[in-house]
């Protein structure tokens, strides 16, 4: 499914923020990442994503070298995995709704074709009474759910997620996890990228621990 | 077969829907009627100043396309009216009779095959031909005036010049035959410089609108950056992406180009009372008209404005699609 054989990446000429990485995650597993702050979690999460690319050593994402695929190629690659920026990314241009529905759009399917399925996940994360609303208006936790949302709706192969529960209060946090593992039960790979330690200990998953640019897993 | 797709899965319904007035596009089939909210905000892409620049180019393509059509159709005009005719002059000079040279050589002339008229003009019809250089002038009746014969020749079946030429030099002194190729020449010499001259101003105009639009797409590139990022990582291709900006780009070349193009039309509509207005006077408004006839376009010098509103159209579709993609490469 995923694997990384001595990976390193530096930005310019600074110094390795990742150093000899190497591991690899089986198909339909679930791993948490963790590591404090600035460890490069988020790096490792974009390197898994395909919008970074390694100084060296070999990235397989989804059983594909990742160096060796076009752009299309990537393109295509990118409709197999769901991701959870930290930051959101939803367009505020576009309703709640529509924003859930950008990766089907994405993909050409027609909007009476999955009306009610996304429809059906946003009444599921609590944001039934948000469906029309536009992200400028929602609370963090409410952008934070959209973007799970989105990343999920796709039924992905893989998916990513970069401190999803950051925003959210405990119980929203303990709902999307049983999502997360729900979608895991389902097939999905899924790598939660967080420092919560509380989350972690809810499910016995591996850790894929970062510290100083260096990964074990545990 | 991708160009193929391309244009089979393009979304024209929504394109059309774009472009028309909510009220009308509620009258159309449900198909135009659904119109998903745009990725790209239309706002975002391109603000008036560049439905101006592009309205104003079209404008000028189409007032220099129609011009190029016009100067070609009375060029024709005039090449067709002398290429039906050939004109034999009479030296009036040491001859004693010159009404019976001239009837003789009519008269040798009407006999030859491929001759379907001849008319000797009056020494009164020779004296007119100069006033527009010497003025009315009872001197001109003094004056040594070569007397011609206008001979129309049939175009199907044309006589042989040559042999025509020679039996006149050999029956006749002082009498030539001018068959007006110098004249064509000059003429077709002249309708190629307003052609190429016209095509070189187009080949400007589309060279400015193509690097408007370049600049227009890099900087709706740059604003809509987030976007495309966000595309790029919900799993969207080069074409989804580029389609997006191009369906813009589109609507705008077709909105402006239209605008440019009636703009235009209405000029060669307003041509000739403008040239009356401005002074021009008669001689004017006929010099005009022999240079480009009556300076107002028939039906396939609009359908010319058309096609450069189709051309301009497409330009604004393709170059913003070689923009995108050209910057997305440089994300990868």
């Amino acid at each position: 499914m995923i694997r990384f054989d001595n990976v390193g990446l530096r930005y310019g000429a600074g110094p390795e923020i990742l150093r000899d990485v190497t591991f690899h995650v089986l198909p339909g597993s679930f791993h948490f990442l963790t590591g404090p702050s600035g460890a490069g979690k988020t790096t490792l999460l974009r390197l898994l994503f395909m919008s970074l690319r390694p100084s060296r050593g070999l990235v397989f994402v989804l059983g594909e070298n990742v160096a060796e695929l076009s752009p299309a190629g990537r393109a295509e690659l990118r409709r197999r995995i769901g991701i959870v920026f930290q930051d959101f990314r939803l367009l505020d241009h576009l309703t709640t709704w529509e924003n859930v529905a950008l990766p089907l759009r994405v993909l050409g399917k027609r909007e009476q074709d999955y009306r009610d399925d996304v429809t059906d996940l946003l009444h599921w994360v609590g944001l039934g009474e948000r469906i029309n609303a536009y992200p400028e208006t929602l609370s963090g936790g409410e952008k934070q759910r959209a973007a799970i949302a989105r990343a999920v709706i796709g039924r992905p192969e893989l998916l990513l997620a970069d401190e999803p529960t950051g925003n959210v209060d405990p119980v929203i946090g303990n709902r999307l996890l049983r999502l997360f593992v729900e979608l895991n039960r389902l097939g999905t790979s899924v790598i939660i990228a967080t420092h919560d330690h509380a989350l972690m200990d809810q499910l016995d998953a591996p850790r894929l621990t970062l510290f100083d640019g260096h990964l074990q897993m545990r | 077969m991708t160009l193929l797709s391309d244009i089979r899965d393009y979304p024209w319904t929504s394109l059309i829907a774009g472009l028309l007035p909510a009220r009308v596009v509620s009258r159309l089939p449900a198909r135009f009627q659904a119109r998903p909210a745009q990725i790209i905000p239309s706002a975002s892409i391109a603000g008036n100043a560049l439905t101006v620049v592009i309205a104003i180019m079209t404008f000028l393509a189409c007032l220099t396309a129609g011009a190029v059509y016009m100067v070609n159709r009375s060029a024709q005009a005039w090449v067709n009216d002398i290429t039906s005719e050939i004109t034999v002059e009479l030296d009036p000079v040491n001859t004693a009779d010159i009404e019976k040279k001239m009837t003789l050589v009519a008269l040798f002339l009407a006999k030859q095959k491929g001759i379907t008229q001849v008319k000797p003009l009056t020494a009164d019809d020779s004296a007119k031909l100069l006033e527009p250089w010497l003025g009315e002038s009872t001197a001109l009746s003094a004056l040594p005036i070569p007397r011609l014969i206008a001979v129309e020749i049939d175009r199907s079946n044309p006589p042989d010049i040559e042999m025509i030429k020679e039996a006149l030099s050999q029956n006749f002194e002082g009498v030539t035959l001018d068959d007006h190729r110098r004249w064509q020449a000059e003429i077709k010499t002249l309708t190629r410089s307003a052609a190429l001259g016209g095509l070189a101003v187009l080949g400007l105009v589309a060279a400015a609108t193509i690097a408007v639009i370049v600049s227009a797409t890099r900087s709706a590139m740059a604003t809509n950056r987030e976007i495309i990022e966000v595309l790029h990582f919900v799993g969207a291709n080069e074409r989804f992406i580029s389609r997006e900006f191009e369906r813009h780009f589109l609507g705008l070349g077709v909105r402006a180009g239209l605008t440019g193009a009636i703009a235009a039309a209405i000029g060669f509509l307003l041509f000739p009372i403008l040239t009356h207005m401005l002074g021009g006077g008669i001689v004017t408004a006929a010099e005009t008209e022999r240079l480009i006839g009556t300076g107002e376009l028939d039906l396939p010098g609009y359908f010319l404005c058309v096609l450069v509103v189709f051309v301009v159209a497409c330009l604004c579709m393709v170059t913003s699609r070689l923009g995108v993609i050209r910057v997305l490469k440089s994300y990868d």
